[in-house]
């Protein structure tokens, strides 16, 4: 006689034994599964077929689930992937879900918590450098996904009166994302990407702005000034109080100031020009000019 | 014999997916229709948001989701639904479909489509569970046969009649996955025709095929290759009963170009009774 499991113990059941670790039969002898479902009763709740038993059929479930979450990893993470090899990466894989398994309907943030699992756990060799790439890569899928913007154009810049640059501020576009990390992974990614030979992974400094251009990820090196300027501004600090932050370090030329903005408006990083006063211009006033 | 809801036949169509985007927005195919998944555009403002307004602007447009969970004992996930009939309306999708199946419990996703043990019980549930999500969506629900890979014992249905009841009780709609019977089939030694045979054709809205891998001991729905013959031979005897539907190809593993994709589609023209349509002669080459 079958055993009287109703729809949510068996549920209950079959999930908690998908998601534990080891082979089917400890799954299935687990003492969390087995609080739901005996093993002794658990091949005539599971039949055998022709070919298969009953922990065979169930492991086909167990299988698919870490190949599915696994793939999804490896799509969002392909240079962690890279550096760890197949075995390393699939090991890593395990343990994350079992520790962050999924809550949502979607895979696409089933690796949010990666980058802060490999620096909390401390059990990956040279874990510092891995956790920077990872939080590089989870970037640009965070990025993927962002909503996108209108972009700041070089007649908006035009439009600002001289005497407002000072205090203005400069919205940037959803998919921005700025990083500091303490080694060079973006330079590493880059040498995945693009199957040259790696760079040094040895610790060094560097910041990195990843942001999306007609819906296409891009990342660009920054200076540690130039670092420090973009986070004022994107914090929301006035134009001029932000270079002047960004230059107690070491003074910042105005070519450098030029050539800086002019790249970030090429590269369409900025969205809105806000001003914290109405201005008037060609007879208009206009307090807040958002794109 | 036209569904209950005349739905209309889309003709021959093929899955949405990303690495045919580029080829789909530049040479404009003459496909008949596309099937989107829905999950993929839901929390989403980028590229994939942009090329699906796209393809929806050129072509009819159908939703198919795997993440509703439609037998699950927890509650359903409004936010889900939200989302999902916020994308139909985008998109002006004809219909709405996911799977007879749960993909979790306590709030967790396994990201599955896990099979229900067809009880009294079970089909009670869901048939309320169906109602309910008809309701929110304003339209009826599709469902789509999984490929499963075990049975239970404590199951007192068969499959297609768990799935025939829930149809007629919760009026809904069904995706005939005709891969999905035959793996379903072979995996617990069951007679395809007679899933086939007995399916309530006034219900049936749209068919899948697909590939599979077959294993040896057992096969898994994979989607990574071509229709085997002997899909392709139950597609044609469900069509005579049928009179034929929209029908949809999916390829989701080593996923060839869309011409060879859409080439695999324009096949069951002929299982169908309809003139052969050369990939060539589609493309006006």
């Amino acid at each position: 006689m079958a055993p009287k499991a109703k729809l949510k113990r068996t549920q209950h059941w079959m999930q908690t034994v998908i998601l534990h670790p080891g082979t089917n039969e400890q799954a299935v002898a687990s003492r969390k599964a087995q609080a739901l479902v005996s093993k002794r009763l658990f091949p005539r709740l599971v039949l055998r077929s022709k070919t298969l038993d009953s922990y065979q059929r169930i492991g086909i479930y167990r299988d698919m689930y870490l190949a599915r979450l696994r793939e999804a990893l490896a799509s969002d993470y392909p240079a962690l992937l890279h550096y760890l090899r197949d075995e390393a990466f699939t090991e890593l894989v395990a343990a994350y879900v079992h520790a962050h398994p999924s809550r949502s309907y979607t895979l696409n943030r089933l690796g949010d918590h990666l980058p802060e699992y490999i620096r909390s756990t401390r059990r990956l060799a040279r874990w510092e450098f891995l956790y920077d790439l990872a939080r590089l890569e989870l970037a640009m899928s965070q990025l993927f996904d962002a909503s996108e913007s209108p972009v700041l154009k070089p007649r908006d810049i035009a439009d600002v009166p001289p005497e407002a640059w000072e205090t203005v501020r400069l919205k940037p576009i959803e998919a921005f994302r700025l990083l500091a990390f303490r080694y060079p992974v973006n330079a590493y990614l880059k040498s995945v990407r693009d199957r040259t030979p790696h760079p040094s992974t040895r610790r060094e400094n560097n910041w990195v702005v990843v942001f999306r251009k007609h819906y296409t990820l891009r990342r660009l090196d920054l200076t540690r000034p130039a670092y420090d300027l973009l986070s004022a501004l994107v914090s929301g600090v006035a134009l001029g109080k932000a270079i002047a932050l960004a230059g107690r370090r070491r003074a910042i030329g105005e070519v450098q100031l030029f050539s800086w903005f002019r790249d970030w408006v090429a590269n369409g990083l900025f969205q809105a020009i806000e001003y914290d006063q109405p201005i008037h211009q060609s007879g208009r006033a206009r307090r807040t000019r958002r794109k | 014999m036209a569904n209950r809801w005349k739905f209309p036949d889309l003709g021959f169509g093929v899955g949405l997916r990303t690495v045919h985007y580029a080829s789909i927005l530049a040479d404009n195919p003459p496909v008949d229709w596309f099937e989107v998944l829905s999950e993929n555009y839901m929390d989403t403002g980028g590229r994939p948001l942009y090329v699906l307004d796209q393809v929806a602007e050129r072509y009819p447009v159908v939703l198919h989701g795997v993440s509703m969970s439609v037998g699950s004992t927890d509650p359903l996930n409004i936010d889900f639904l939200t989302k999902l009939k916020a994308l139909a309306e985008r998109t002006r999708a004809l219909w709405v479909s996911d799977h007879l199946c749960w993909t979790g419990v306590s709030g967790l996703n396994v990201h599955d489509l896990l099979p229900m043990p067809y009880t009294d019980e079970s089909l009670r549930y869901t048939i309320s569970r169906v109602k309910r999500i008809s309701e929110f969506l304003e339209r009826p629900l599709i469902l789509e046969n999984p490929s499963t890979y075990l049975e239970f014992g404590t199951s007192t249905w068969t499959e297609v009649d768990f799935l025939s009841a829930l149809a007629q009780e919760a009026d809904c709609g069904i995706l005939l996955d005709v891969n999905n019977v035959y793996v379903s089939s072979f995996n617990h030694g069951l007679d395809p025709n007679h899933f086939i045979d007995r399916i309530p054709v006034d219900r049936v809205v749209q068919y899948h095929l697909a590939g599979h891998t077959h294993k040896g001991t057992h096969i898994l729905d994979t989607h990574s290759d071509h229709v085997i013959d002997a899909v392709w031979e139950l597609y044609r005897r469900s069509c005579q009963r049928t009179g034929g539907v929209a029908t949809l190809l999916e390829w989701d593993e080593k996923i060839p170009s869309f011409e060879v994709v859409h080439a695999e589609a324009l096949k069951a023209r002929q299982y169908r009774g309809l003139p052969a349509m050369e990939p060539k002669r589609a493309y006006g080459t």
